[in-house]
């Protein structure tokens, strides 16, 4: 038991602690709830921003490092101990690869717990199956009730699957990376002003979850 | 060290067995196996209890006033029979028929156009419409979590009284899932235990020409979807699975219902437009719509004459289970101190 503790020590204590964060940005800037940002010469603002990623791996040349423990996790901008993962400490790796969204099999297999629990708010309730991706807002543009904007991205069931597997090479081998999805490129992509509303499966989400996909970037800080 | 662990090994397998008291779900034996897996979701008499406690109680709803049972009811074989067309929170009424809930572990789609993958998630529908219950899982989880009595139950049930919403839909289905109904006359002659009448015999070959592609013995359905020719209701315009499927090839197709407890389930189809059973018969003799999408079992004109249809009905009689509908332990639950 000593000897364990001897060799362990120091390993705990100096390796640097790795780490993925998310950060959803609008104009470059991490994206606060609720405040006003300049948008196509008027101003729009984020009320609820969450995603899920699910079967996480993480990759160094080429060979998978790293699995998360969790299915899946839910991303969201409210719940800041949301938005960061941490991996095995002192971990290099120069990839990261997920789905964004919930895969089919886990959207047949009836109720689950933890990040999928269905009081988490991204489960449709009519019709079966979980939210990929919801982004709610304002836009004074909207010819909606109250200029809301509300995105809600899923769908499993051929044709309109969903999901989408986000494979992002950092630039180098390193311990951190942070993952910006830009949230103004999504929105420029959808234009509220034109549709307000996206609450079921069908072509569209399938769409605008393939233009989410290109939106991720990555890097190493 | 190799003993010490062998000896562990020894104590945790019996541990293991001595906790199990994880109740086997009894597949009567002249059905198929069943659809549900069971092991994601193990039967326990506890858990089937709290999912009784919270099939009955009004809880689940945004003003205390429906539970599941309002539109379910056991005497009805947990259809219902006042309405054609459901009836939930402030009076409002739905679009759809109730339809009876039994031998649920074996059916593959849930709602009359298979909105719903699985049992477990089906509850959430009904849960947050706003013409039925108009509430929300979270804000159920957080009711629960403020009553004694379901802290407690929660505890029986699942080892501590962490309320989630995996667990209330888990002990929901837990309690459907044992609504099994294979005790009607029908279910005895399948098991030698007692014959037809002569007119049953007839209606039941009469069923085995006519009926049984689509309502497939012994549970009385394939639980596919099918187009049965009935004329569309222009007050509701329900095109059934297409809306779920967005393929118009679906249009008009509606999951196949079981023929099980009908005596008890009227009145019949998606929305509830026949009271009896002679005019569902009349449906199927001369009611039928051509349409592209009509079922091929149903192209060809099925002829019978009045005797028959008489027969036939006889025998759809004898799969009323009675023991089902009257059965205690799927009734109201006794009230706590
Ligand atoms: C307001 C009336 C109403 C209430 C309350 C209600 N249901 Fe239903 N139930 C219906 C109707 C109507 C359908 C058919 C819906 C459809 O096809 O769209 C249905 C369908 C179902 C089905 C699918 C059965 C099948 O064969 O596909 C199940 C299971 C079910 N309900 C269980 C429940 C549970 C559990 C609750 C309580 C949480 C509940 N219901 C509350 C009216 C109700
Ligand atoms: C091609 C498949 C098919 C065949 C064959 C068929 N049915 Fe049906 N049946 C259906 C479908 C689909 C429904 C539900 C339709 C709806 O509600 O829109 C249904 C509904 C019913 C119902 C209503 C049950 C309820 O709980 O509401 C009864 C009773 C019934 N059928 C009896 C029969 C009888 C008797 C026969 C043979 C003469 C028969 N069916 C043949 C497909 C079929």
């Amino acid at each position: 038991m000593r000897l364990l503790l001897i060799i362990l020590f120091p390993i705990v204590t100096f390796a640097q602690e790795s780490q993925i964060r998310f950060k959803p940005t609008f104009n470059a800037h991490e994206i606060e709830i609720g405040k006003s940002y300049p948008f196509e010469k008027r101003s729009i603002s984020i009320e609820n921003l969450k995603f899920y990623i699910s079967n996480l791996v993480i990759i160094l040349n080429d060979k998978i490092v790293f699995q998360d423990s969790l299915p899946a996790r839910l991303i969201d901008i409210e719940n800041k101990i949301s938005l960061s993962i941490n991996v095995k400490n002192g971990l290099k790796f120069d990839k990261i690869v997920f789905n964004l969204g919930i895969d089919s099999i886990t959207n047949v297999s009836g109720a689950f717990g933890g990040d999928l629990d269905p009081t988490k708010g991204m489960y449709w309730t009519w019709q079966s199956g979980y939210i990929n991706f919801k982004l709610e807002g304002k836009d004074p543009l909207c010819k909606s009730r109250h200029q809301k904007f509300q995105y809600h991205l899923g769908g499993y069931a051929a044709p309109y699957n969903s999901l989408q597997l986000i494979s992002l090479n950092l630039d180098k081998k390193s311990t951190r990376a942070e993952i910006r999805l830009p949230i103004d490129k999504f929105l420029k992509a959808v234009n509220p002003q034109n549709q307000s509303e996206i609450m079921s499966p069908g072509s569209r989400t399938v769409e605008l979850s393939a233009i989410l996909k290109q939106l991720f970037v990555v890097r190493s800080w | 060290m190799v003993k010490t662990i062998f000896i562990f090994c020894i104590l945790a397998i019996f541990t293991m067995a001595l906790s199990n008291t994880n109740y086997r779900f009894e597949k009567p034996s002249h059905f198929p196996e069943a659809l549900y897996d069971f092991s994601k979701n193990p039967l326990k008499p506890e858990i089937i209890e709290l999912g009784r406690k919270l099939f009955y109680d009004p809880i689940l709803s945004k003003d205390s006033t429906i539970s599941c049972a309002s539109c379910h009811s056991p005497f009805n074989a947990f259809a219902h029979t006042d309405h054609d067309l459901s009836h939930g929170i402030r009076d409002q009424i739905g679009f759809r028929n109730a339809p009876a809930l039994f031998n649920l572990a074996w059916h593959s789609n849930f709602m009359w156009d298979g909105a719903v993958n699985h049992l477990d998630m089906q509850a959430l529908a009904p849960i947050s419409s706003h013409t039925e219950m108009d509430e929300d899982i979270s804000n159920i989880c957080l009711k629960l979590s403020m009553s004694d009595n379901y802290q407690k139950l929660f505890e029986k049930a699942f080892g501590n009284n962490n309320i989630s919403g995996e667990r209330v839909l888990k002990a929901l289905s837990q309690f459907q899932l044992s609504l099994v109904s294979a005790e009607s006359k029908y279910d005895s002659v399948i098991q030698n235990l007692t014959v037809f009448t002569p007119q049953e015999k007839k209606g039941y070959e009469l069923f085995l020409k006519h009926c049984n592609s689509c309502h497939s013995e012994p549970l009385f359905s394939n639980f596919q979807f099918a187009d049965n020719g009935l004329q569309i209701d222009t007050t509701l315009n329900d095109f059934g699975r297409m809306k779920v499927t967005q393929n118009k090839a679906d249009s008009l197709k509606f999951k196949i219902p079981s023929l099980r407890n009908l005596q008890y389930s009227y009145p019949y189809m998606h929305d509830g437009r026949f009271k009896k059973l002679s005019e569902v018969l009349n449906h199927y003799v001369k009611g039928i719509e051509n349409r592209p999408g009509l079922a091929k079992d149903l192209a060809k004109k099925i002829p019978l004459s009045s005797t028959e249809k008489v027969d036939l009905i006889a025998f759809l009689l004898t799969l009323n289970d009675k023991k089902f509908v009257f059965n205690k332990e799927f009734g109201f639950p006794k009230l706590d101190k």
